[in-house]
């Protein structure tokens, strides 16, 4: 009886032990490589993308390829929508099954570089060369992320990333009678002010560890730093992260932190909470990305969004980057997979451009969400808070996002890095280890 | 003899489906998943062989050793506030009037409901302006001790342990009063007749009898809080700065979120160590006892 128990332990054992090792669920459909098939039979497309959720962007693109199967009947359209937390995830483990769908949505940065460094993408120049007037709309910048080889792009963004701007309620602001900061001094007082009000000056939700990097510190380091230091030394070229200047940066930060600036616990709630907190008057000012238009334009009340006004971050003394700049850049688009040939890869284009094109643009931009591209949207459609905002990122400078750039080991460490400035550490620590993890992961 | 034979040849036969599934989906993957531990792999592209790099890595890494110390943490708090606060209701239970059954019922719930449910409340119980623990902390006059309980290092991890043996009492609640109900009548008559009574008759006649089943109450405890995953992930995903990572969190998060697959199945084959390790220790500390 003993060995028999003994066994039935180890069993019992090992799939539990199993249980917590495997999980990683690789349920993925095995998407159709097979490509165009003879005259008169049906082109077979397949494309993934993450506008899986219930606001209007992602509803005006789901719009868009219904459409687009509507309007073209002799394509078999296979279409997922995937959330976007676990969107990566599926998609590598898919490419690294060799059953990549013939368009998927790429996010700009490491994400697609890495995805061409691995050979699954070809280019989708075609487009751009059948419709000329096209490419040219786009804003400055538009194609960087996705211009791998010279001449050849690789996507059109269907989206543009503004991460840092400063949210702030005028209500609150008139009733304490604090001017709206444009100087670092001046932040630090309306601090002040709010906090002796027993008011939050800016609301932060950090649980989900990028935010502080991509709404606070991209703008504030490169006030400081400028943006060739930036991109210097996310190349590791002639800058590094120990330098005095970054330190002092991640100085400005815990300057923040330590005239209490953010409310108590702002790690362990995620940024909707945050919002939320914001939006109901309980903190003063919030620096958020372009999300946060198309999150409150869906939650919050016309009566609370009229208090709201968006402006950039405030300028640094004596910094080396040029002042009121918004952190962001191109966002992600459809790419092509390596195997899409003939019919399909035909099929493929003109999804990709219905997708992009000039009035799809406009589409995306009047569902409260920010586009790369000229296009006049009309008032009457978006937010008034949002209209404010398209108004201000289409005259400001852009400037990187730290985590664009950075690899995705480095991204981690700094992320974890502004949390333990959060609580305590100091920046020349923080900065000693991001420099460690940017160096080793980028040097083969 | 023969037809004992031929039962066994039966039973083998019988067993070998499961044994195969069993050996394709757990057994294989895990030496597969050590094997895939010797290289630097990023998911996408090609994988570089490096031998024993990443696991040197992970013996070095604060961050694993931190995570470990949690996890046993976690399984400290799993033997001490499950497994006697289950046995204890359990006692109390045995009876099946309604009263009993209506308590078991509300104890086993949290079981029910999903752990993402149970993170997401208890994430909102601990939250640090809204939450019900400040409040109520706050209206019985004890407003210094408010705290931002998921986000300060040294009292998150605490506080996670809580909703963690809340949800997870419940089954081992049900174990032991099956184990409870299958004592014979005699043996409580008799040991009264004896003059045991109360805690004695617990310690010296209960128990034993049900040692068996206290022992693999224990191993399912352990390698449950070794396991341990979603209400972390779902209340504070191992932050903030990796203060309440888990081994499976940091497993995870290495894997899916900075795309070090060769890594991440490395820390899976040390987590698969440390596990065998612990039920190792922890069958030989029980097996003295009872024997």
């Amino acid at each position: 009886m003993k060995p028999v128990r003994k066994i039935g332990l180890l069993l019992l054992l090992m799939t539990f032990i199993l249980a917590a090792c495997g999980d990683s669920g690789s349920d993925s459909q095995t998407a159709d490589q097979s490509g165009g098939k003879s005259s008169g039979e049906k082109v077979k497309l397949s494309i993934w993308h993450n506008f899986a959720g219930d606001d209007l962007r992602a509803k005006t693109v789901r719009g868009i390829i219904e459409q687009f199967a509507k309007d073209n009947p002799d394509i078999e359209l296979d279409a997922q929508a995937i959330p976007p937390d676990g969107y990566r995830q599926r998609l590598s483990t898919v490419a690294a099954g060799n059953e990549l769908p013939n368009i998927f949505f790429v996010y700009a940065g490491s994400h697609s570089a890495e995805m061409y460094k691995a050979g699954l993408l070809q280019p989708v120049t075609e487009i751009a060369e059948q419709h000329k007037d096209w490419k040219e709309k786009f804003l400055p910048g538009a194609f960087d992320p996705y211009e791998f080889e010279d001449n050849q792009i690789y996507t059109a963004p269907i989206g543009m990333s503004a991460t840092s701007i400063l949210y702030y309620n005028t209500a609150l602001f008139q009733k304490y009678n604090v001017k709206v900061p444009e100087t670092w001094d001046e932040l630090m007082t309306a601090v002040k002010v709010f906090n002796e009000n027993k008011l939050t000056p800016i609301a932060l939700g950090n649980k989900a560890p990028w935010v502080a990097q991509s709404t606070i510190l991209g703008t504030l380091a490169d006030h400081v730093t400028g943006t060739e230091w930036f991109r210097n030394a996310a190349a590791q070229k002639d800058a590094k992260f120990t330098d005095p200047q970054f330190v002092e940066a991640l100085g400005y930060f815990k300057q923040l932190v330590d005239n209490k600036a953010f409310q108590d616990g702002a790690n362990s709630i995620d940024n909707t909470q945050a919002e939320q907190y914001f939006i109901q008057g309980n903190a003063a000012m919030m620096i958020s990305g372009a999300w946060t238009l198309t999150n409150l334009a869906a939650s919050a009340s016309e009566e609370q969004l009229k208090d709201i006004d968006v402006t950039v971050m405030p300028s640094i003394p004596g910094g080396k980057g040029e002042a009121k700049t918004i952190s962001g850049g191109a966002g992600g688009g459809m790419a092509l997979s390596k195997r899409t040939e003939g019919a399909t890869k035909e099929a493929a284009l003109k999804l990709i451009y219905a997708i992009s094109g000039p009035e799809a643009q406009k589409a995306i931009a009047e569902s409260n969400s920010m586009v790369m591209y000229d296009t006049d949207i009309d008032q009457s459609k978006v937010s008034s808070l949002y209209y404010k905002a398209f108004n201000l990122v289409k005259k400001t400078a852009i400037t990187p996002v730290y985590d664009a750039y950075l690899t995705a080991d480095a991204a981690e460490v700094i992320n974890n890095g502004l949390q333990e400035i959060m609580t305590g550490a100091s920046p020349e620590s923080i900065a000693k280890k991001l420099q460690d993890a940017q160096a080793r992961s980028i040097t083969p | 003899m023969s037809t004992a034979l031929k039962s066994k040849g039966f039973i083998a036969l019988a067993l070998l489906p499961a044994l195969i599934l069993f050996l394709v989906f757990v057994i294989i993957p895990i030496f597969w998943s050590a094997y895939y531990g010797f290289f630097e792999w990023k998911g996408l592209g090609t994988a570089k062989f490096i031998g024993f790099g990443n696991y040197n890595e992970i013996i070095h890494d604060r961050i694993f050793w931190n995570a470990l110390l949690n996890n046993l943490l976690l399984v400290a708090s799993a033997i001490v506030g499950q497994i006697p606060v289950a046995l204890l209701l359990a006692l109390v239970l045995l009876r099946n009037s309604l009263f009993s059954k209506f308590i078991r019922s509300a104890v086993f719930m949290p079981m029910v409901l999903s752990t993402v449910v149970v993170g997401l409340i208890w994430g909102y119980i601990y939250h640090p302006q809204f939450g019900l623990a400040n409040f109520i902390l706050k209206e019985i006059g004890l407003g210094s001790w408010t705290r931002a309980w998921l986000s300060e290092p040294h009292i998150n991890m605490l506080a996670i342990t809580i909703p963690i043996n809340w949800s997870n009492i419940g089954p081992y609640m049900v174990i032991y009063i099956a184990a409870l109900q299958n004592i014979p009548s005699e043996i409580g008559d008799a040991a009264e007749v004896d003059g045991a009574r109360g805690w004695r008759k617990l310690i010296y006649v209960t128990l034993p009898i049900i040692w068996s089943t206290v022992i693999v109450t224990l191993v399912l405890c352990i390698s449950g809080s070794l396991k341990a995953f979603d209400h972390v992930i779902v209340m504070t995903n191992g932050g903030p700065a990796h203060t309440t990572e888990l081994l499976a969190t940091y497993m995870y998060n290495n894997t899916f979120h900075v795309y070090r697959y060769g890594y991440g199945s490395a820390v899976s084959t040390v987590i698969m160590l440390v596990s065998a390790l612990l039920i190792a220790v922890n069958y030989a500390v029980t097996k003295r006892r009872s024997a």
